[in-house]
């Protein structure tokens, strides 16, 4: 990216503080949203979003597998997020590393709850198939294809919307199995499983620019930021994950009204997602 | 040798496809708006965006060259491209070798005299991957490279064929190429009627292979019809918007 003057950083500044923004949004107004479903066939689950110039796919892929030994009755959920060179041309080789590694631990942080697998947003119980021995190991891949900011709250809206796409498929098990025999496990090709997407989290970042905050921020408002918030809020309010990025320090009370800005501003952000996922749904039929 | 049928008696490929048909072309220019130039190319199931960043500056002093432009290649696979999750989607030896194979191809057909102490990156990402990635790449990294501006000697194109059930088809999918038969890419630069990339893999008596190239040039220069069409509209579509 080109290196912004002294002029045009002064001017991003001082149309936040008037709640003026570079392409005309107020401060709390997201981008446009388009979401496409069904776009990579071979995977169980797809979706492409377009949040401005920024474009990210995610695809789930379910694979047959054994639970952990310590969790018999919960499946496996993997978080990978790649970002493709396109996007930059740092990302190239191993330049998009070190973001690709801080967007999937993010994502992993708001979507899979903690340790003990509690509070996730997907429910690992349902993965399982046969308790202790097979279950369904889910892979959830981002690749980011083009980067103008705002790349968390674009992957899990893609995460989302490829989730509701996801048909996992009917596993009939073979009825007599003992001990530690591995059960023969027919996959059906016909039947689907959907899975149920209320519970999965959005997450709002709220860049700190000056004294104010912007929701969904362009490549260039984030070159100027102090610190930002990525909150994860789901349908119900609840906030299911937060990260702070950012060298800058933020008063505590500052934090906490972010916060509550956050929780506003994703009851708009859910509706508006989930009304472009079933249109996408539609148009994909 | 496998009893599969990949050629009916009717003359049917298992898509549905003659011998002689190519998968459905798709293109697209302008996909990544930050890049200089892009272009999404899709041949059949596979799906390929291609981002152009350049001429700029050389990042690295000790590569620049004083009398032309550093061409660059990376070609990456997404995990979700081919049918079983890929672990490892860039640095693997077949991706390092395809990236050199496009970088020479592009090379060769950039005027590089032209941007003399500059670098030209291309970036190519696989979405999806069906067979043929290699030529989907080139076509593509060829419409991205019209998008960016950048002068060329001509457009390249590129297209496979094979020889299986004694019949020499074109644009072979996945599953004919994983069938064991011979497996020939040519890359051709179709107005002066040259050949840039050349290669294939088992084996082929000689004058059948020159029947499979034969094809396989075939199709090279309907792609090249192909992507000048879309050229075209492209330029008509500035024009409009540009009011002219």
């Amino acid at each position: 990216m080109v290196g912004l003057s002294v002029g045009e950083k002064h001017f991003i500044q001082c149309g936040i503080a008037q709640d003026l923004r570079l392409d005309g949004r107020k401060r709390l107004t997201y981008r446009p949203i388009y979401v496409e479903t069904g776009i990579i066939p071979q995977a169980h689950g797809s979706a492409r979003v377009r949040l401005g110039a920024t474009d990210v796919i995610a695809s789930v892929k379910a694979e047959l597998g054994k639970p952990s030994a310590l969790q018999p009755d919960k499946g496996k959920i993997a978080v990978y997020v790649d970002c493709s060179p396109t996007a930059a041309p740092m990302f190239e080789g191993r330049g998009g590393e070190e973001l690709s590694t801080e967007l999937s631990v993010a994502l992993e942080r708001c979507l899979l709850g903690g340790k003990s697998g509690a509070g996730a947003g997907i429910d690992p119980t349902s993965l399982v198939v046969v308790e202790g021995k097979v279950c369904w190991d889910l892979y959830i891949d981002g690749l980011v294809i083009s980067s103008d900011g705002n790349l968390l709250d674009a992957l899990a809206a893609a995460i989302k919307a490829a989730l509701s796409n996801t048909g996992i498929p009917k596993v009939d098990v073979a009825a007599e199995t003992t001990g530690d025999e591995q059960p023969e496990v027919n996959i059906s090709d016909e039947e689907f499983l959907q899975f149920d997407t209320s519970g999965i989290p959005v997450i709002v970042t709220l860049t700190k620019v000056g004294k104010h905050y912007i929701v969904d921020a362009t490549s260039e408002e984030e070159s100027q930021m102090s610190s930002a918030i990525s909150i994860s809020v789901n349908r119900k309010g609840h906030v299911c994950g937060l990260t702070k990025r950012g060298g800058a320090g933020l008063d505590p009370s500052i934090i906490l009204d972010m916060i509550s800005v956050a929780k506003h501003v994703s009851e708009q952000l859910i509706n508006k997602l989930d009304s472009e996922i079933a249109a996408a749904e539609a148009s994909e039929e | 040798m496998s009893k599969t049928e990949y050629v009916s008696p009717e003359g049917l490929r298992l898509d549905g496809r003659r011998p002689m048909e190519m998968r459905q072309l798709r293109a697209e220019i302008g996909t990544v708006s930050r890049a200089n130039g892009s272009a999404v190319f899709e041949m059949g199931n596979t799906k390929v965006i291609a981002a152009v960043y350049g001429p700029r500056e050389v990042q690295n002093r000790s590569q620049l060259i004083n009398d032309h432009a550093l061409v660059r290649c990376e070609y990456s696979m997404a995990n979700f491209s081919t049918g079983d999750r890929m672990r490892k989607p860039k640095g693997d030896r077949r991706s390092t070798e395809i990236s050199l194979v496009i970088r020479q191809t592009m090379e060769a057909c950039i005027l590089t005299h032209l941007m003399p102490r500059s670098q030209i990156d291309i970036f190519v990402q696989v979405l999806q991957a069906d067979g043929g990635t290699r030529s989907a790449c080139i076509n593509a990294a060829t419409l991205a490279l019209a998008d960016a501006g950048i002068p060329m000697r001509d457009i390249v194109t590129s297209c496979s064929a094979g020889y299986l059930n004694s019949t020499p088809l074109l644009d072979l999918n996945y599953i004919e190429d994983s069938a064991g038969g011979p497996d020939v890419t040519v890359g051709i630069l179709p107005k002066l009627d040259k050949v840039t990339l050349l290669q294939m893999d088992a084996k082929l008596p000689v004058d059948i292979f020159e029947n499979v190239m034969g094809l396989a040039i075939e199709g090279c220069k309907a792609i090249a019809n192909y992507i000048r069409e879309v050229l075209l509209e492209n330029t008509k579509q500035l024009e409009y918007r540009r009011g002219l």
